[in-house]
Order: structure tokens, then C-alpha cells, then sequence
């Protein structure tokens, strides 16, 4: 077995500061499904996914000093620069959003059995409990986080008053966390 | 905004999910910086939310890596600088599951303890349950004697050869009263003790019957203080004709002649 080197998240962001490559290894390794996975869901074509999420990478690599730790985490900075892509790569290709993907969550659990990386997380036993969410739970964090919408889709989508997104939103994360 | 009301707002949540607009995510990282405990909480959303990507992560195609790898290895504008804070850190796995090991350890120690209680707190139910069911039983089995008794008398009182002779009280207990009931035919003789007076323990009730005028043995009352004398009680057969019952006060076992002075009840079978 390859000897792989584990980071802090602490520790990977100094790293891949001082461009380290190996960082930025380990960095695809252990976020890249996960990326891959969001694309995936908005695009709809594994071929177009991967082609995103090279350019993701690629402007992850090249821009990291961008980042600012005190604006949030590294994985909510790479998804919402993967998320900008694709919604731009849509937009500029003239894709229609498939609203089928979104609304139907049951592809989106099929989708997730075809997976097996990321060793940093156990995956398997998140899974199980995240089978327990509401299925209203996790159309609308699936909505905003596999499909890009904006508010005002999402309360179109489900059929709510726009004010309640963000406390229906509250809710599903609140019990989103209970389960991790 | 207090950081109370920012984190109930619901709005980190959509900042996390990328809903909120420029002004907004201005704003929220503001606020961040303001409020620890928002920057916190924002962390805590995050974790999930990424946690919740990495459940439904797709592992793409390995040349994905390589073209990128590729793109990151012709960057030249940059050197690598090694880093020293890597050594001597304990793998990220093994601190988990350490963490996890101690964690399971609590929780099972603790889970034993409360099974403990719980198995304890069952045997002394048990035990009450049957120490109830066996005192349920007993009274159960006094119920059904005492049932039985009851359909027997029922019977007496009941059965269409019973002929009843009612016994009145005399001088010594003028309030007293008797039933007979006489089977006619089988001669048996059944007393309804219940109206009659209690004795001194050295002394007894004595039933006689009055046969060709003269005074014949027919028993004695059982009237112990369990409350027997309450129960119809079998007395002697008389098949041939008596012209009178009565009952006297008689000592212990009974006496051979009764005491006339000490009559309690008499009463004559209605004539044929």
C-alpha cells in the first residue's frame, strides 16, 4: 500500500499556499468525487462533469491565493467556484437546466451508489443516516446544492412562499448536521 | 444584528448553499468576522453540507487527474517550498478512530450500566408480579370454595323436594331464628344457621328433631368464629315423620337429652 500523507485542513491550505504539489494531490483526492458528484448532478453527462471539474481544479490550483479562510471553509470556496463554472459552461452552452434532477432525489441516490473513494470520510455509514432526512429535507438542500437553483427557483420548485426557503433551508441542515 | 438572531435568520444556511446575493454574502462574511459565534456556527453548516457532498461524491475518470496534474506540474512561475509542521503528526485516521474507540467505550459502558438497572428493576418486577399473581391465586381458590359452597346451598334451597320448616325463636333468644330445609325425598335435613345467636366457645348448638314425641339427636351446629354457622349446614337424616325441630344451647360435642331451658329455636314441619 502506497503511503499517502493525511493533512489538516489547516495544514493543506498552508501547503497548497506555498504551492506544494503534493498538497494539491491530496486535495484532488479526497475532494474531487465530491465535486465530481455536484457537477455531475447539474450537467447531467459524466463527460462534461469531468471536463468542469478539470477547469475547476485548474482554477483552484491557479488562483488559490484567492482564498480567504475567514469567508468560510475550503470545500464552501472549490463548490461555489465548481458551481459558478458550471452554471457559466450551462449558460454559455446553451444547456436548459433539467428540472427532472433536481426534483427527482431518488437519482440522485441511485447516482451515489456508483461511487467509492474519498477514504477520509466513511461515506457508507453518512449515507445510511442521511437516508432519514426528509425527503422534503433533502430536495431543497439538493436543489441548492446539486442544481444550482436561486431562491426564487427553489420556492417555484417546491411550491412555498420565497420567505420560507431560508427557514425550510434552516431546518434541513439543522437535521442534516444531527446525523454526522 | 445581535449573533443570536443571525444565526436563527436562516441566512448562513443560504450563504452556505450559495442562495444569498452579493449584498448578502458581503454582508454574512462581515458579520463572520464581527461574531465569532456566526463564524462557528457558518463552520458547523459547512461541515455538513460538505460531509453531505462527500455521501454523494462520484469518483471521476483517473485522466482527469493526470491532465490536471499536468497543468500543475508545468507551473513554473512557483517553487515548492517543503514544509516542517507535516512531521511527527499523528494520522488523521488513527486520531479518529481512537476518538471513536473511546467514545464507543463510554457509550457501551454506559449502555451496561443502565441495562444493569434495567435488569434488576425487571427481576423485582417479576417478583412482584408474582407475589401479586400468587396472592390473586389463593384468593382465586377461596372464591371457588366459596362458590362451590354457595351453588350447594343453592341447590338445597332450590331442589323441589326441599321442604323448608321455619324455626322461631324462643324464651332464652327470642330474636333468633332458623331454616330447615328437609329433602323429601331423601330425609336429608340442611339447617340455615345464619340467624342464630353465637355461643360461649364451651357451649354449643344442638338441633333435635321430635320423633313419636320424643327428642332425637340431629347434630350439631358448627358455629366456630370463621364464620362457618353462616353456611347452610348438613344435619342428620330423617326419613320417618318428625312432628318438630329445635335447637338448644348444649355443651361442647353435645348432650344426649337436650336442656329444655335452653331452647333457642322450635318450629314443626308443615303438616301432610
Amino acid at each position: 500500500m502506497e503511503l499517502v500523507k493525511k493533512y489538516t485542513e489547516e495544514e493543506l491550505i498552508l501547503s497548497l499556499r506555498q504551492r506544494d504539489q503534493q498538497a494539491f494531490s491530496y486535495l484532488y483526492d479526497n475532494y474531487a468525487p465530491a465535486l465530481n458528484g455536484v457537477i455531475f448532478r447539474m450537467v447531467e453527462e459524466k463527460e462534461l462533469a469531468e471536463d468542469i471539474l478539470q477547469e475547476a481544479f485548474i482554477k483552484i490550483w491557479d488562483n488559490f491565493h484567492q482564498y480567504d479562510i475567514t469567508k468560510g471553509r475550503l470545500f464552501t470556496w472549490m463548490i461555489n467556484l465548481a458551481r459558478n463554472l458550471t452554471i457559466d459552461t450551462l449558460r454559455s452552452k446553451n444547456y436548459k437546466k433539467q428540472q427532472k434532477i433536481s426534483a427527482d432525489e431518488n437519482s440522485v441516490s441511485n447516482l451515489s451508489n456508483n461511487y467509492s473513494g474519498a477514504e477520509r470520510f466513511d461515506t457508507i455509514g453518512l449515507r445510511k443516516n442521511l437516508e432519514n432526512l426528509k425527503p422534503e429535507q433533502r430536495i431543497i438542500i439538493n436543489l441548492a446544492y446539486f442544481s444550482g437553483y436561486t431562491q426564487d427557483e427553489i420556492a417555484k420548485e417546491i411550491g412555498i412562499p420565497l420567505g420560507t426557503v431560508k427557514t425550510r433551508m434552516r431546518t434541513a441542515i439543522i437535521e442534516l448536521r444531527k446525523m454526522l | 444584528m445581535q449573533a443570536n438572531d443571525i444565526i436563527s435568520s436562516g441566512l448562513l444556511e443560504l450563504y452556505a448553499t450559495g442562495l444569498t446575493s452579493s449584498e448578502e454574502t458581503v454582508q454574512i462574511q462581515q458579520w463572520a468576522k464581527l461574531h465569532p459565534e456566526v463564524a462557528a456556527e457558518l463552520a458547523a453548516i459547512e461541515k455538513g453540507l460538505e460531509s453531505y457532498a462527500q455521501a454523494h461524491a462520484i469518483l471521476p475518470a483517473p485522466s482527469v487527474k493526470t491532465k490536471i496534474l499536468a497543468h500543475v506540474s508545468a507551473d513554473k512561475k512557483v517553487k515548492v517550498i517543503p514544509l516542517h509542521t507535516r512531521v511527527n503528526s499523528v494520522a488523521p485516521f488513527w486520531k479518529y478512530a481512537a476518538a471513536a474507540s473511546i467514545i464507543l467505550f463510554i457509550s457501551s459502558a454506559i449502555i451496561n450500566v443502565s441495562l444493569y438497572n434495567k435488569v434488576d428493576e425487571t427481576a423485582k418486577n417479576l417478583d412482584q408480579t408474582q407475589q401479586t399473581l400468587a396472592s390473586l391465586q389463593q384468593s382465586n381458590d377461596e372464591m371457588k370454595g366459596s362458590n362451590e359452597s354457595m351453588k350447594e346451598d343453592m341447590h338445597v334451597i332450590q331442589s323441589k323436594y326441599s321442604e323448608p320448616v321455619v324455626l322461631n325463636g324462643m324464651g332464652v333468644a327470642p330474636t333468633a331464628a332458623a331454616k330447615i330445609f328437609w329433602m323429601k325425598n331423601t330425609g336429608e335435613v340442611y339447617i340455615d344457621a345464619s340467624n342464630l345467636p353465637d355461643v360461649p366457645t364451651d357451649k354449643q348448638l344442638q338441633l333435635w328433631a321430635i320423633v313419636d314425641g320424643k327428642p332425637v339427636d340431629a347434630g350439631m351446629i358448627i358455629t366456630s368464629s370463621s364464620g362457618a354457622k353462616l353456611k347452610i349446614q348438613k344435619m342428620k337424616t330423617f326419613s320417618s315423620a318428625v312432628q318438630a325441630f329445635a335447637i338448644t344451647i348444649e355443651k361442647k360435642g353435645g348432650s344426649p337429652a337436650p336442656t329444655m331451658d335452653q331452647m333457642v329455636v322450635m318450629g314443626k314441619p308443615p303438616t301432610l
